[in-house]
């Protein structure tokens, strides 16, 4: 387990995921490397009106000066991703599921506020089928503890993690206990569309050639894209400062109707979007604070 | 058996900075304003997760998707999601209109407490089909079969696929607003130095508005812009007048020897939203919540601006001296008087028009003039040549306005007129 304080790359743009995704399919991983022993920093992030739009617009968010909690996702994701590719990183990206996210916010973020935006992982876990790792993604203004965290955990199938290391304890999120679902019809080009908003041009949520390349049977929805929709449906009912965890699990394939489920937990929120026979595609879990 | 009418109280107010169209707000959709000026009255007046009688909003520019704008964007605030809502729509007049209609009923208890508004966007209007593509798409819908769908197919022609944009001209005349009001301003003489004066009025009355803190508990920002981007603190009466008349120029409909209506003395195609709070007394007192004034009378009137001579934007003559007769006041009765400034010409042509004996004996049906006001008096906070004009939200912008000013000098009385496109004008008497 590492201790030590990592070391802070700062980059001077943000990373172009459209050049990451090739180097990817190149680079190599080095199964010995500590992927703890970097971090990667953006200065001087601002959000403005045009970009935050857009990323409503898809999600299904009204425009508010407050950035929604799924939003500063965005931010961090390419610098997640860089730290995956560009730095010793023990995996290979491809073949990596993101299989769940956790979002902490002490407040919204809001539109023209100057970000920082700092990556960086946590040590890897061994996993029953196989490693996962935690790639983090911190968002704050100026010097000041991080307003927003996101924890995306992303799986290797198959691969093994050091010897001595802990192992992930995670359970499944519960199903709400659900109402009357609401059906989405999920648009063919939704991928296409966040993928323009996001910067996630990963050609498995582009169309279905490109997804079938890799083992698709159509283009799937981005994770957090369907987890952004799902949460977007509570809008004013989010509190301002929460904890969501997000569990993704099926793959939801463009072009399918779905059902969407929200329920009231105690002081929180259980949402599921679920396809047919209720399997789950993406589940989550708002708690207040 | 029918309830005492009691009079609705204005509680208070909320609207978004007002933005000229196509730059701050282009992004934003009605909704999404309308969302932001109900959040921040909500946030303002402590309603969060409150059932509120009713909430009655419109815009003017509205697409086809939004038939229930009003209980979309309620269902994205922080008010209960059992909030009733409903759209009104009156051109111009809907603000003010939403806001008689929700008065109306808090005076006869069928609901205690209402939030009424208006917003629109000329950045993000709707654009619509070409009519014969429209006739197209809808036989083909109806057709069975495939002779039939051939032949609706057959009728398509290159020009049906240029959309048809919304239009800002009346439909009966074929006259925009502009053109409307130009020839009214000629008939009237009203001249152009009176109308730069006008425009210059509402810049410095806004700015001092903004100045003293005026709009502090009226205004919330939203999305960066803190204050109306149309106003021009630093306007002079030479810059007004340097400006080249845009309507009733030659070659166009209203043909004017002299055009006197310029961008400067012209409300800008604008965006944004304003929401007015509307109560019962005992409602107001329960949450401790201070009155600012009562809406005592309203009256709405319409003018036959195509065959009966009447200009198009001159029917809130017509509606305050039926309302100050049912009220038992005369024009010179009021503290404060609000006259949207369609544009500048509108306002001086409607006080010119009050004290003309001829006019309002022929016209108004009244026995003589009605008089002249104090001009100290009018829109003193700024109006819509400042403040820009977002049609639909205008009413509540100025209703609110005229509550705080009229509970600011701890009393008094104002009287509201506000024109709309098709010949109308809401009025309204509003005391404290």
């Amino acid at each position: 387990m590492s201790t030590v304080a990592p070391f802070v790359r700062v980059l001077d743009a943000p990373p172009v995921l459209a050049r990451l995704y090739p180097r990817a399919v190149t680079s190599r991983p080095d199964p010995s490397a500590d992927p703890t022993r970097t971090a990667l920093e953006q200065r001087g992030v601002r959000v403005d009106a045009d970009r935050l739009a857009a990323y409503d617009r898809v999600c299904g968010f009204p425009l508010r000066d407050d950035l929604p909690p799924t939003f500063p996702h965005i931010l961090g994701f390419g610098a997640q991703m860089a730290l995956m590719v560009t730095e010793p990183f023990p995996f290979r990206l491809v073949g990596l599921v993101h299989v769940r996210q956790r979002i902490e916010q002490s407040r919204p973020l809001r539109l023209g506020e100057e970000l920082t935006v700092r990556a960086s992982a946590a040590p890897v876990r061994s996993h029953r089928s196989g490693a996962v790792v935690d790639l983090v993604a911190e968002v704050g203004t100026g010097d000041g503890e991080p307003v927003w965290r996101g924890v995306s955990t992303y799986l290797a199938r198959g691969a093994s993690a050091p010897a001595g290391a802990v192992a992930d304890d995670a359970v499944d999120l519960p199903m709400p206990d659900a109402g009357q679902p609401a059906l989405w019809r999920v648009p063919a080009d939704t991928g296409r569309r966040y993928a323009g908003v996001s910067g996630d041009v990963n050609p498995i949520h582009l169309s279905t050639a490109s997804a079938r390349l890799l083992g698709f049977k159509r283009a799937i929805a981005h994770g957090m894209w369907t987890a952004a929709r799902s949460l977007a449906t509570l809008d004013a009912r989010l509190p301002q400062a929460l904890t969501v965890d997000v569990q993704f699990a099926k793959p939801l394939l463009l072009g399918s109707t779905v059902q969407h489920v929200a329920a009231r937990d105690g002081d929180g929120w259980r949402t599921a979007v679920r396809g047919r026979g209720g399997i789950p595609h993406v589940v989550t879990r708002v708690l207040p604070g | 058996m029918a309830p005492a009418l009691r009079r609705a109280a204005i509680v208070g107010g909320n609207r978004i900075p007002f933005a000229r169209s196509g730059k701050r707000y282009a992004q934003a959709s009605t909704q999404d304003m309308l969302t932001a000026a109900i959040d921040g009255l909500v946030a303002r007046y402590g309603l969060q997760g409150e059932r509120v009688g009713e909430v009655a909003a419109g815009a003017v520019l509205k697409h086809s998707r939004d038939l229930n704008l009003t209980r979309e964007a309620v269902l994205s605030t922080a008010l209960a999601p059992t909030t009733p809502a409903y759209d009104v729509q009156q051109a111009c007049g809907t603000g003010l209109e939403a806001a008689v209609l929700v008065a109306n009923k808090i005076a006869l208890g069928q609901v205690d407490s209402a939030i009424a508004g208006g917003t629109d966007s000329a950045s993000d209007a709707p654009i619509a089909v070409d009519e014969g593509l429209r006739r197209v798409l809808l036989d083909l819908g109806h057709a069975r079969t495939p002779q039939q769908k051939l032949k609706a197919i057959s009728r398509l022609r290159p020009g049906n696929l240029v959309p048809a944009p919304p239009r800002n001209s009346e439909p009966r005349t074929g006259l925009s607003m502009g053109e409307h009001m130009a020839i009214t301003a000629a008939e009237r003489r009203i001249p152009r130095q009176a109308q730069d004066e006008l425009a210059l009025a509402s810049h410095r009355n806004l700015t001092a508005a903004y100045d003293r803190g005026f709009f502090d508990d009226l205004v919330t920002p939203y999305l960066g812009l803190k204050r109306d981007d149309n106003l021009r603190p630093d306007s002079t009466l030479e810059k007004l007048s340097s400006l080249q008349p845009v309507f009733g120029r030659s070659g166009r409909a209203a043909d004017l020897a002299e055009p006197t209506m310029t961008a400067g003395n012209s409300t800008p195609l604008t965006d944004g939203a304003a929401v007015v709070l509307l109560a019962s007394d005992e409602w107001a007192e329960q949450r401790r919540l201070p009155v600012l004034a009562h809406l005592v009378d309203a009256e709405t009137a319409a003018v036959d601006y195509v065959h009966g001579g009447d200009g198009l934007l001159m029917a809130g003559a017509h509606a305050v001296p039926r309302l100050l007769e049912r009220n038992g006041l005369t024009l010179q009765d009021f503290d404060l008087y609000e006259i949207h400034e369609a544009f500048a010409a509108t306002v001086l042509a409607v006080l010119d028009v009050w004290n003309d004996e001829e006019y309002c004996r022929e016209r108004l049906g009244l026995p003589a003039a009605l008089g002249t006001i104090d001009r100290s008096k009018l829109n003193v906070a700024g109006s819509s040549l400042a403040t820009g004009h977002p049609f639909a939200a205008t009413g509540a912008r100025i209703l609110a306005s005229t509550a705080k000013l009229l509970s600011e000098r701890g009393g008094g009385r104002a009287l509201i007129s506000i024109c709309a496109a098709g010949g109308q004008g809401v009025t309204a008497i509003v005391e404290a």
